[in-house]
């Protein structure tokens, strides 16, 4: 056979290992010896080696190809962010500034080279959600291993639902309700279907939702508006009928209807026979409900002791955490001088990120804000909130603004793109570099897109660091940086201020356009730190970490 | 100034060919060093020579050969270079891959007109793993830890989806030149 026929699949486990491995850095000495013998004496291996090897070269090259579809954010790790990775830029792109000049003489040929032509520009995508089902609950989840971790609210598409242990509530978007206690392996198929191949399960199907097929190895259960549990094991399953009634066809015979208070005993390999009730361990709301609450409750008192730590840290300017007192928002740095508690207007109090246990704050209404004064001068910024937005409806939607943007101030908001944005005005006595109707001498430091309508209604970590001794402007999404950028000398300010500001709107906008002066943010706020430093990158990871919902 | 703008179009032939056969060269040495940052360095060492070396390339010859002679060149002068306990081959292995990979341009090419499509067909979810693993500047470690999962996890996800993605391509691929290849 022509050795460029073989396929990777007709390798061993093995042999596909070590290239697997060699790719991703893993690959043991030994391994990689017996890899190069491999190499050396078979011409087929070596084919297929060149083939993955492609393949990897490819995919380095061209990050985000073969799709026009600009890749949505939330990503892999669904609640985590990722810049967007355009196209590579050419090798010469950096062999053009370490040769020289001295070998591109012409200038239109340095132009031709700028990265600025290399980046495909970025499609702006349609809103869509893919899906049929979301995730209600979940209580301990433990997840089958090479299975990502999913979370309360992510929608679930055609896919295997595979938990070790613990409690899930999935919502089907038919109606039906089914709780999954592991280990357990379910197959979703439909909102109107799915398969349990192993675990534990309790369906509620109101009468929209009316035929929803549950399938166990060898048997289609067919729900005729009911609640039912079904337990399946590697011999058997076992279906009890609890309220209402359902129809099931065990090993292609006879379709058996089941009145609620019925119990069948359904062998892999047998045939069907009635049992007693009660024999089978179908979770149950109740408990699962308690459970929730109880892992919760010690979740969020995780977080009121990183609370508590955090507000002593010296650094902080201001540490507002929306447990509000009327019309308060008390400021808790420990270790400032100033009263900085902020005084609401026209947000609304609401759920935070532990319903139930913490507030936050709602900034859909246009006049929405938060008023604070934070008097003094500060060498450098952090701002870190977790935010949750709705929608992007301004073309500027504010995080937290100071009012007149005045020499040394700040601007921290999110544009109609999903872009972060911090500036600090440079100084406001001299015009606008790029817009004549424009105020101030300053620069916007924007980060990539960061947010798509998929992520709606999802509680983010922002965060943004001024930093004029290090001289650059990072930008993070849940402890990820997303965006780096030089501090250039004509764009440096040192002194920095805040005084009068909102947190969730701007009070003074310069000029009377609605589109540009209204900022309200649609979406909540829970907690928002300013810090007089530039946090690390670790440390905005740690206190994304310690900070975030069911760590 | 002739002189000038002779060499400005002589670069510009340079920038045009080596842009267009990037991706094909740095194939080529990908499939000759561990990792993507040595075929990085191998590629940019590659362009410099190419680019002092211009003036004895006839445009009327094919610009990739050409360039894969250098190639090959600078990737042996690399792995000379590089430390011994990194896992770079030895010297006859590696001029056994160059030429080999030489010989199958073509044949690569269309195995790579196959990889786009198989990428297409990939579930959003598979597509995002594998961009987030190849964006630069991230660590699998630092993802897995944030989604609370592991690398080890991680790696296992991605390499079922790059076993798939050979799968797919090979079908496309293979099957072809079985039944004899384009008419």
């Amino acid at each position: 056979m022509n050795p460029k026929q073989s396929r990777f699949e007709d390798l061993t486990r093995e042999e596909q290992g070590w290239i697997e491995s060699y790719i991703d850095g893993t690959l043991s000495e030994t391994d990689f010896r017996a890899m190069e013998d491999r190499i050396a004496t078979d011409p087929s291996y070596r084919a297929i080696f060149r083939r993955y090897l492609a393949m990897d070269s490819h995919l380095f090259a061209n990050p985000g190809s073969g799709e026009a579809e600009r890749p949505a954010t939330g990503a892999w790790l669904r609640d985590e962010t990722r810049p967007l990775s355009p196209s590579r830029l050419s090798i010469l792109t950096p062999l053009a500034i370490a040769a020289g000049i001295a070998f591109f003489s012409g200038l239109a040929f340095m132009h031709w080279l700028s990265p600025s032509e290399s980046i495909v520009a970025e499609k702006q995508e349609e809103a869509s959600a893919e899906g049929f089902a979301v995730i209600e609950n979940l209580s301990a989840p433990v997840w089958k291993e090479g299975v990502d971790a999913k979370r309360t609210g992510d929608t679930l598409s055609k896919e295997s639902f595979e938990l070790e242990s613990g409690t899930a509530e999935i919502q089907f978007f038919s109606g039906a309700t089914m709780i999954v206690a592991g280990p357990a392996n379910i197959s979703l198929t439909s909102a109107w279907e799915a398969t349990c191949h192993e675990g534990r399960v309790r369906m509620r199907v109101p009468p929209a939702a009316r035929g929803f097929k549950l399938h166990a190895p060898s048997t289609e259960i067919i729900d005729l508006g009911t609640e039912f549990g079904l337990e399946v094991t590697d011999r058997e399953a076992h279906v009890e009928v609890f309220d209402g009634e359902i129809e099931f066809k065990h090993r292609g015979g006879e379709k058996r209807l089941v009145e609620g208070g019925a119990a069948w005993k359904l062998p892999i390999d047998g045939s069907e026979s009635p049992t007693q009730t009660g024999q089978a361990k179908i979770p149950n709301q109740n408990d699962f409900e308690s459970q929730t609450s109880e892992l919760n409750r010690a979740d969020f008192d995780r977080w009121t002791k990183h609370r508590d730590r955090l507000s002593r840290d010296p650094r902080l300017i201001a540490y507002y955490t929306f447990e509000q007192d009327g019309g308060h928002l008390p400021d808790l740095a420990a270790t400032t001088s100033h009263n900085h508690d902020g005084a609401i207007v026209l947000a609304e109090p609401v759920d935070g990120r532990w319903p139930g246990l913490k507030s936050g704050l709602e900034f859909r209404r246009p006049g929405a804000r938060v008023r604070v004064n934070i008097p003094g001068e500060f060498e450098a910024f952090t701002f870190s909130a977790w935010v949750r937005i709705d929608s992007l409806d301004r073309q500027y939607n504010a995080l937290f603004l100071g009012d007149g943007y005045e020499t040394g101030e700040p601007h921290w908001q999110i544009d109609d793109q999903g872009r972060m944005m911090l500036s600090i005005m440079v100084d406001d006595s001299r015009p606008n570099r790029t817009n004549k109707r424009g105020r101030g001498f300053h620069h916007i430091y924007f980060s990539p897109t960061m947010w798509d309508l998929s992520m709606s209604g999802q509680w983010l970590h922002l965060a943004s660091t001024f930093d004029p001794s290090a001289r650059k402007v990072s930008h993070f999404v849940n402890g990820a940086l997303i965006h780096e950028e030089p501090i250039t000398d004509e764009f440096l300010i040192e002194q920095l201020r805040i005084g009068n500001g909102d947190i969730g709107n701007w009070s003074q906008p310069f000029r009377e356009d609605p589109t540009w002066a209204i900022r309200n943010l649609n979406g909540m706020i829970d907690e928002l730190a300013i810090f007089k430093q530039a946090l690390s990158n670790e440390e905005i990871v740690a206190l994304f970490q310690n900070s975030r919902v069911g760590r | 100034m002739n002189h000038s703008s002779e060499d400005d179009s002589h670069y510009e032939l340079f920038v045009r060919r080596f842009t267009h056969f990037e991706p094909d060269l740095r194939r080529f040495l990908r499939s000759m060093l561990p990792t993507h940052t040595d075929t990085d360095e191998v590629l940019q060492q590659t362009a410099i020579v190419i680019l002092k070396k211009f003036d004895q390339y006839d445009p009327e010859t094919h610009f990739m050969k050409w360039a894969c002679v250098i190639g090959r060149f600078e990737a042996l002068a690399y792995r000379r270079k590089m430390a011994r306990d990194r896992h770079v081959f030895r010297e006859d292995i590696l001029s056994l891959i160059a030429h080999e990979s030489f010989e199958e341009i073509d044949q690569q090419n269309l195995e790579e007109e196959a990889l786009e499509h198989c990428l297409s067909q990939l579930q959003g979810s598979q597509r995002k793993l594998v961009e987030l693993a190849y964006t630069p500047g991230i660590k699998v470690k630092d993802l897995a830890a944030e989604a609370g999962s592991t690398p080890e996890a991680f790696y296992m996800r991605l390499n079922r989806i790059r076993r798939n993605l050979m799968k797919c391509i090979e079908a496309k691929t293979l099957s072809l030149s079985a039944e004899g290849g384009h008419a």
